[in-house]
């Protein structure tokens, strides 16, 4: 293919990148409607250091931080599991995890106002056994939208992982236990840091992937509990207020990127920064990953 | 293998956690009371003729139909020729190309719809229906990149070479050789691309105007104002037809051929 | 006689890299040339420059006596034979077959009894129906030869055809491939980087060394002659040796008699030293010799132990001088 050419077939799409990626962001920060940057600048500055605000950012990685430690937690096990099974069964395994990738986040998150609604299950459950003598409030608190991301992201954890497990020889394993290592050392000396790179990648798709979810709290959290996401959805769509909207998404981007640059840097010191950089492009193609 | 009763039990809790709650709405959907309620009060079938009868549930349907198809077509349409560009084209600055397809998915959806809705649906005047267009595309080309730069990537491309030796031109080599070649990469792309567009929430919210609702975006504006099941219901029905092009896609290429890695 | 395919002067650079400098080469008509080289030599960049896939940066091809350095691939009538195969997987072997007939535009009639002529020469005909993947290493390798073969090319290109195949396969392959092109009679052009498949094979040897002409000419003049010291460390001479009265000469270990203390010489140059080495062979022993500070390889039916004294005879006939340092500008040989 001559470079002419190769430049031709670029162009539809950098034309289409730049009209409806580049440009809007960039104008959004530039020039907002009824502002400037600088009223955006002023607007974060103001959110730094209002209480409110910072308080929801806080809950916000809080929320994003607990949800990639359940979700690694539950997902870790499952991707080693299936990595050790016979072809078939890891064949459905894999396939059961991908699944929930397909359907709807709203549909996802929905099930648990059927869990842990007024008259759901777990307040019938503990109203039931006696435990408690009204129905409980679950919803609509930190809890309710942590479990609703851990369902939503466990999948995703479990794919990542994979990734860099299927890579691991399991006779790599066996090789290490026929030196002398206990299993639980082996799988520590050999498997774990083989499986890093994955863990890395897929700790920070969840992160990033929590932070700037909006079904999820915005039907498990509500107006009680705010995340930076539905803060600028109030802002859009409530409020009007567009610099404070801007100014939001500026602030969310803001955290996404330097956890991604983080985990970035620390998998490169740690791994060596070839093989950190081969992972992310191979295991960050999950079905649906982050389109919550 | 050896029996790990510890890992078997932690799967099992984790699949029970990923899985179970969806059967839940699944019991929902078939209930017969007013309100979501477990476990279900009576039988029936009554939200499902509700869901399937509501204007504004089957309106969003289409809508949501229309918007993923456009997006799919029109990030495919873009997005191979970039890959194979990127991928066969010799360019210098090859990598931030790359990088600038990818981006995308770097910036919240949110922030993304945010954008779009202020710089082309109030300032530019461009059509909800046509923003949500462009915005999926936007969100898509880096999957159709990936999916399709990955096969691409697997192909040899001595491929072409030799069909040019056999007196294809290079047009004619792309269209009998290097897409034939392609063609599952690319419907992988495509599939993936459907339904993530179809079930995307963030980047629709803002876009919506009057009459142009994405189906999930209605499901959420009706369970924050109406408890009854409903959407219970509708998620049943989608779930339903997940499954089916989940079947479909096993029985014709593999479903972890396509879905997973 | 027109030529099937002329180099002129040819050079391709790759940025700072000269693959291939000022080449002249003449490919003669329905006989079977080898470019035989070490790996880097420019062997591959030759054959793709004739096939049209890389434009030379300076020098001129010719193509049945016709002006072609700028002619894409599509337009020069040429076979080639990939290393990787480069099977179209879409595709069945008998429409991989008919593909260069089909970009022709060969009617259907001629089509099928060309593609079923093609994969009978090659003893596919039972396959026609699979798809590449289903066959085996040397089904597609097959497979790519009649793929080549069925539009009648001026010049059949191969690129290390072989080099896939087991080293069973490969010899058989060998043969087959030699059918082929004497019962179609087709000019072929083969790169490999093994001596023994170009000595079997070729009716004209063009040995590149970095990209530059080293020696060329019918294997039969050139194994018992190379031209440096080069080309006779390429065709597997070990014996590199000064020796009095004849300068800087080679000679097969084979041709080196090694003598027990008290054998009987006959004539020829006689060097004495010690047995360093002994391999036992079957037929007979390798026996490396020290000699001076000279290392000379032999061959011996005697009886003889590592530290023992012993002679070796060099006969004078088999000598072969080598010029110091000055590579011979080859010329082209007769091609019998
Ligand atoms: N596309 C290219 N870009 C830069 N350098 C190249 C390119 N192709 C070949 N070269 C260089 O040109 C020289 C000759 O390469 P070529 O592939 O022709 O060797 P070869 O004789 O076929 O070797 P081999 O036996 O290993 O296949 C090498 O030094 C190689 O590194
Ligand atoms: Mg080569």
């Amino acid at each position: 293919m001559s470079r002419r050419s190769a430049g031709l077939l670029l162009v539809p799409g950098i034309a289409l990148l730049a009209f409806g990626f580049v440009f809007p962001v960039c104008a959004m920060l530039l020039a907002p409607p009824e502002g400037d940057a600088a009223g955006v600048a002023g607007r974060l500055g103001g959110m730094l250091t209002d209480g409110y605000v910072l308080s929801i950012a806080l809950r916000t990685v809080r929320i994003g931080l607990i949800t990639m430690l359940a979700s690694l937690l539950l997902g870790f096990p499952v991707a080693y599991a299936i990595s050790r099974a016979p072809a078939r069964r890891a064949g459905v395994l894999l396939a059961l995890s991908t699944f929930p990738l397909l359907l709807s986040t709203v549909v996802r998150t929905y099930s648990w106002l059927v869990i842990l609604g007024r008259n759901g299950l777990l307040s019938g459950v503990l109203t039931g056994l006696g435990i408690t003598a009204h129905p409980p409030q679950l919803l609509y608190t930190e809890t309710a939208i942590v479990l609703g991301l851990v369902q939503l992201f466990t999948p995703l954890m479990i794919l990542s992982c994979y990734g860099s497990l299927s890579q691991v020889d399991s006779r790599l394993e066996e090789a290490a236990r026929g030196l002398g290592a206990s299993s639980g050392r082996a799988f520590r000396l050999v498997v774990l840091p083989m499986a890093l790179p994955g863990v890395a990648v897929g700790s920070t798709l969840v992160f990033a992937g929590a932070v700037t979810a909006f079904t999820t709290p915005m039907l498990l959290g509500g107006t009680r509990q705010r995340t930076l996401a539905t803060l600028l959805y109030d802002y859009a769509s409530v409020s009007l207020d567009w610099t404070s909207a801007s100014a939001v998404a500026v602030f969310m981007t803001m955290i996404v990127l330097a956890v991604g640059v983080l985990t970035g840097r620390v998998g490169a010191s740690r791994l060596g920064a070839r093989r950190a950089r081969k992972v992310p492009p191979a295991t960050a193609g999950a079905a649906g990953e982050g389109a919550v | 293998m050896r029996r790990r009763p510890l890992l078997t039990a932690l799967c099992a809790l984790a699949y029970l956690f990923m899985l179970g709650p969806i059967l839940l709405v699944v019991a929902v959907a078939f209930s017969g009371g007013d309100t979501i309620h477990f476990p279900p009060e009576g039988l029936s079938l009554k939200w499902f003729g509700k869901a399937l009868s509501q204007h504004s549930f089957t309106s969003a349907l289409g809508t949501s139909v229309l918007v993923a198809t456009g997006a799919t077509l029109l990030a495919l349409l873009v997005g191979v020729p970039l890959a194979l560009a990127v991928q066969r084209g010799r360019l210098p600055g090859r990598r931030v190309i790359e990088a600038l397809c990818l981006s995308p998915i770097v910036v919240p959806e949110l922030v993304v719809g945010l954008a779009l809705y202020q710089q082309l649906m109030v300032g530019l005047r461009v059509t909800a229906l046509g923003t949500l267009m462009i915005g999926h595309a936007v969100l898509l080309i880096p999957y159709a990149v990936r999916v399709t730069g990955a096969s691409l990537a697997m192909a040899d491309p001595m491929l072409e070479e030799a069909a040019r030796g056999l007196g294809a031109g290079p047009v004619t080599a792309f269209f009998r050789v290097t897409l034939p070649v392609l063609a599952p990469g690319i419907l992988s792309a495509g599939l993936l691309s459907f339904i993530t567009s179809f079930n995307n929430v963030p980047l629709s919210l803002l876009l919506t105007g009057p009459g142009t609702t994405t189906l999930p975006v209605e499901m959420l504006h009706y369970v924050e104002f109406s408890f009854d099941p409903v959407v219970a219901a509708v998620s049943t029905l989608l779930l339903a037809l997940t499954v089916a092009v989940a079947v479909v896609t096993e029985r014709l290429i593999g479903f972890n051929k396509v879905f997973g890695r | 006689m027109v030529n099937p395919v002329e180099l002129d002067g040819v050079t391709r650079e790759f940025g700072g890299v000269t693959a291939v400098q000022d080449l002249d080469l003449t490919v003669p008509e329905g006989k079977f040339t080898a470019l035989l080289g070490p790996s880097g030599c420019g062997k591959t960049t030759t054959l793709r420059m004739i096939a049209g896939y890389l434009a030379p940066t300076r020098g001129r091809i010719l193509l049945d006596g016709a002006e072609a350095t700028r002619l894409p691939p599509e337009r020069r009538n040429l076979g080639m034979v990939f290393q990787s195969y480069a099977l179209f997987p879409h595709l069945t072997v008998a429409k991989n077959v008919a593909f260069g007939l089909r970009m022709r535009k060969a009617g259907r009639e001629e089509t099928r009894r060309r593609v079923g002529e093609a994969l009978e020469l090659v003893g596919l005909s039972h396959l026609a129906e699979r798809r590449p993947r289903e066959l085996s290493g040397g089904q597609q390798q097959r497979v790519a030869l009649a793929r080549a073969i069925v539009i009648r090319p001026s010049v059949l290109l191969l690129d290390e055809p072989l080099s896939n195949l087991d080293a069973r396969l490969r010899v058989q392959m060998r043969q087959e491939l030699l059918n082929v092109q004497r019962e179609t009679g087709v000019t072929a052009v083969l790169v490999t980087h093994d001596q023994d498949e170009a000595l079997e094979l070729a009716d004209l040897m063009v040995i590149l060394r970095d990209g530059r002409l080293e020696q060329l000419g019918h294997p039969r003049d050139v194994f018992p002659a190379p031209a440096s010291r080069f080309v006779a460390e390429f065709l597997g001479y070990e014996n590199f040796l000064t020796v009095p009265g004849h300068g800087p000469v080679t000679i097969r270990p084979e041709y080196v008699r090694v003598l027990a203390a008290g054998e009987e010489p006959p004539g020829g140059t006689l060097l004495s030293g010690t047995a360093a080495r002994v391999t036992y062979r079957g037929t007979d022993c390798l026996v490396a010799v020290r000699a001076g500070d000279q290392t000379v390889l032999g061959t011996t039916a005697a009886e003889i132990r590592p530290g023992d004294e012993v002679r070796v005879l060099l006969p004078g006939d088999r000598l072969i001088h080598l010029p110091e340092n000055a590579p011979v500008p080859a010329t082209a040989g007769d091609t019998r």
